[in-house]
């Protein structure tokens, strides 16, 4: 059995139990009851994926399915894929402990580019064949995967059956039934992918094909099969209504966001235009604070967490954020739990609400300010003011913070070196805010962390037709806000622009990245969004060797009337929408939320009602 | 406020849970199990609860040692009970009581292990080698530094038996809040003293004593 042959060498590596399943919630069955049987793999490391809200979701839904078994696996460490390469241990999913290659469905969540080789090894790991064409004709090992980054799957297309275009909760269950129907039917993977592509928010790769023109741009896209020439994305209707777990697995080990997590809000009204999830997970869609509520209470009671997360896009834009807090206080408090709130837009960021905060936990405070002058945040549509930013902080000092921590982003649309020089202008002129401060704390200083990130356009956003810049301008405006920081107060972090490159790459490309990903990882790429394991110069020779050039996606504009990779993909949001933003966005002119006025992105249209 | 003493179980995989991870999963089954746990008092309230006795990852034990306090009085049985329905797999309370001794009165602890060998005949003369050395000296990590400790003054070999290729050891070994030696302080020594290749499995605490052969309760 397999569980003897892990079991040998559990104590040669770093956190065993991460390897070997048995915690509390995790859900098991007799498999000789189950007619569907479910893998759900993050492609990243068991602490990492054990944070994944998305996974906890499915999880459970799956399993409440009396015959259908969802369990998990994750990607193993080096020092365990060592161990597990050595002794032939396959993957495998840890409530059976049985080899991932025997199940009916190997699902991967596809939450960011640089997780991207990380399927392949575990592919590999498993003993399932990379390459979608080279796996075997009986209906079996169907590799599908969903998550944000199947809004561009085509870098991907190569190795998997089937992708999931939107939300899971229904269409997951759907794909189910139908496998479950076919199999009995005795029908093949073909007859099974031919019926799936029928299903909306299904896109079966093999029933595509790309055409591309002389300069490289898509010619045009075939369908075979009788495949649907768009596939749309899906959509949960009432979020009340949608199933939520009302337990989670409970790791021993420490993960990531080791907490309760509680879902508020699905969707963003904000359109700030670099943001991807603020376009594709369009339409905004609110649970009610009573639901909000109870499931905070089942969870805390059924896990025995004592900390809970609410977790949005924009938690302060929930249109009963007062009522919702005071009531989530109320129970914290008496039950001794603590709160922590993420994404706090800082323009609505009130005293009042500050005030509730600060009775639960005093925590750092991080703003996204994303821009470093007023020109560079109205074109990127962050629609947050020098004012307000002070505002907030004057409220954060005033109640006994020290710490603000700014989040940039570099390399935007239009940014020039009054930008860059910008930052580190809005870094001082919060320290001098804090001395100016007469009731300020006492006996410390203020820190003001500056973290800046590359930007990187994204699909389905209005930056999606634009270059990033080249390494050499990205590193020269690092070095400028280095020198443009005058004081020991601002620390400045930034991101290595190599990583930000191939990022920008797999987002934005197309199938002819396939072989590229294949080729790196055979030169040993995996782990890449792990610094210690990013192989960059293994990357670059993988594209030499596949005679892709990488500039071709990163460094080039995408024209309006250009068919992006991604145009047979319909995630609602309008591409003439898109245009109209991006034109916006060179003028340095907002686009109001959607709460102040519709801006005609096209979901509602779609969906076929308002959003509020 | 009445203390209590809880003795349990850590078998199968639950003996992959670090000592670190044991305290944090206490935490939650305690909240999960919904029972009166007395918080500390201080700036910063946290439920009471401590272990006799930290545990080697990968040992497993039937003697776990677990001193918390409840807010109320609550049937001994009734407290095991709700603490079962709500713990890990592998992880089970034997017995709950009122606390009696210090845990400043634990002297040693008791433990068995197999010895695994193709040569097991080899490996049982060498190990009855060993023990009959006058001292056996070993380097042990500790918080200073490496420090050569003399392990055999302590060390009680309760049986030690050849049985089917299998040397079954048990023994006990100094524990408690002044000496504490683990039991692979003498597999290590083991291996230094034999050329024969061994594996050491199933080690399992299977006792915690005071001074003369007492139960620590």
């Amino acid at each position: 059995m397999l569980k003897e042959k892990i079991e040998k060498h559990l104590l040669e590596i770093q956190k065993p139990s991460r390897y070997i399943g048995g915690e509390v919630g995790s859900i098991t069955k007799d498999k000789s009851k189950i007619d569907v049987r479910f893998a759900f793999c993050f492609p990243d490391t068991y602490d990492i994926g054990m944070s994944h809200l998305g996974m906890k979701i499915l999880y459970s839904l799956t399993n409440e399915r009396e015959n259908y078994w969802c369990e998990r696996c994750f990607a193993p460490s080096p020092d365990f894929e060592e161990i597990m390469r050595e002794n032939d241990i396959p993957l495998y999913a840890l409530e059976s402990l049985d080899p991932i290659k025997d199940f009916d469905f190997i699902g991967f969540t596809m939450q960011y580019e640089l997780s991207y080789t990380n399927v392949l090894n575990m592919l590999d790991l498993a003993g399932i064949p990379i390459f979608a064409k080279d796996r075997t004709d009986k209906l079996t090992q169907i590799v599908d995967a969903g998550g944000p980054c199947v809004c561009n799957p085509e870098p991907l297309a190569d190795f998997f059956d089937i992708f999931i275009l939107g939300e899971g909760e229904e269409v997951n269950l759907e794909l189910m039934d139908l496998y479950n129907k076919m199999k009995k039917e005795g029908a093949s993977r073909l007859d099974f992918l031919r019926k799936a592509c029928q299903i909306e928010g299904v896109y079966v790769p093999r029933f595509y094909e790309f055409v591309y023109k002389a300069d490289g741009t898509v010619d045009h896209v075939e369908t075979r099969e009788n495949a649907p020439k768009v596939v749309r994305k899906r959509i949960i209707k009432d979020l009340d209504k949608v199933y939520y777990p009302k337990n989670f697995v409970v790791p021993f080990t420490e993960i990531v966001h080791d907490r309760v997590s509680v879902e508020v809000l699905r969707g963003c009204i904000r359109g700030c235009r670099f943001c991807q999830a603020g376009f594709i997970y369009r339409p905004f869609r609110e649970k009610s604070s009573d639901v909000i509520c109870a499931e905070t209470k089942a969870l805390c009671e059924n896990t025995g967490y004592d900390e809970v997360s609410l977790a949005s896009l924009s938690t302060s834009d929930h249109s009963d954020i007062d009522n919702m807090l005071t009531q989530l206080i109320d129970y914290t408090e008496k039950e001794r739990v603590n709160l922590s709130l993420p994404s706090l837009r800082v323009d609505n960021f009130s005293e009042s609400l500050l005030e509730k905060i600060k009775k639960v936990r005093k925590s750092g405070l991080t703003f996204a300010a994303e821009g470093g002058t007023q020109r560079l945040r109205d074109v990127i549509n962050k629609n947050v003011t020098e004012e307000e930013i002070m505002n907030t902080c004057r409220i954060a000092f005033e109640g006994g913070y020290s710490a603000v921590k700014l989040y940039f982003m570099m390399g935007l649309p239009t940014e020039t070196d009054e930008d860059i020089v910008g930052i580190a202008e809005l870094a001082q002129r919060i320290i001098d805010l804090f001395y100016s401060i007469e009731n300020r704390p006492k006996g410390k200083g203020v820190q003001v962390s500056v973290s800046c990130a590359t930007f990187v356009p994204k699909p389905f956003t209005p930056f999606q037709f634009e270059p990033q810049d080249t390494r050499e301008e990205i590193e020269r405006k690092q070095k400028l806000l280095i020198d443009s920081v005058k004081t020991k107060k601002v620390k400045v972090s930034y991101h290595d622009p190599n990583v930000s490159m191939l990022e920008v790459i797999l987002a934005k490309g197309d199938r002819r990245l396939c072989p590229v990903i294949y080729t790196a990882w055979k030169k040993g790429c995996k782990f890449d969004s792990w610094g210690e394991h990013y192989r960059f110069d293994k990357w670059v020779e993988a594209f030499e060797d596949c005679g892709v050039d990488p500039k071709f996606y990163a460094n080039r504009r995408f024209e309006y009337d250009e068919i992006l990779p991604w145009e047979h993909l319909d995630y609602l949001v309008s591409k003439e929408f898109f245009i109209r933003e991006n034109k916006t966005a060179h003028k340095a002119v907002t686009t109001p939320h959607c709460r102040l006025r519709c801006s005609g992105c096209g979901v509602n249209k779609k969906v076929g009602r308002d959003c509020f | 406020m009445i203390r209590l003493r809880a003795e349990f179980e850590k078998k199968g995989r639950a003996k992959y849970i670090s000592h670190l991870d044991l305290n944090r999963c206490m935490l939650r089954t305690f909240r999960r199990s919904r029972l009166p746990i007395w918080y500390t008092e201080g700036f910063n309230p946290h439920p009471y609860y401590a272990f006799a006795l930290a545990l080697s990852l990968g040992f497993e034990s039937s003697c776990e040692i677990l001193d918390f306090n409840l807010n109320e009085e609550i049937p001994f049985d009734e407290v095991r009970d709700r603490l079962n329905a709500v713990m890990p797999e592998g992880m089970r309370i034997v017995r709950v009581w009122e606390q009696k001794l210090k845990i400043t009165a634990i002297q040693e602890a008791e433990y068995s292990f197999s010895l695994v060998s193709e040569n097991s005949d080899g490996l049982f003369s060498d190990v009855k080698k060993l023990l009959s050395q006058e001292n056996i000296l070993i380097d042990k990590k500790t918080k200073k530094g490496i420090r050569t400790v003399d392990i055999k003054p302590n060390m009680k070999i309760i049986s030690c038996e050849n049985n089917n290729g299998k040397i079954n050891v048990l023994m006990r070994l100094p524990a408690g809040t002044q000496t504490n030696f683990n039991p692979n302080l003498f597999i290590e020594a083991l291996r230094n003293s034999t050329e024969i290749n061994f594996t050491a499995e199933n080690i399992s605490r299977t006792g915690i004593f005071c001074e003369n052969n007492v139960k620590f309760e």
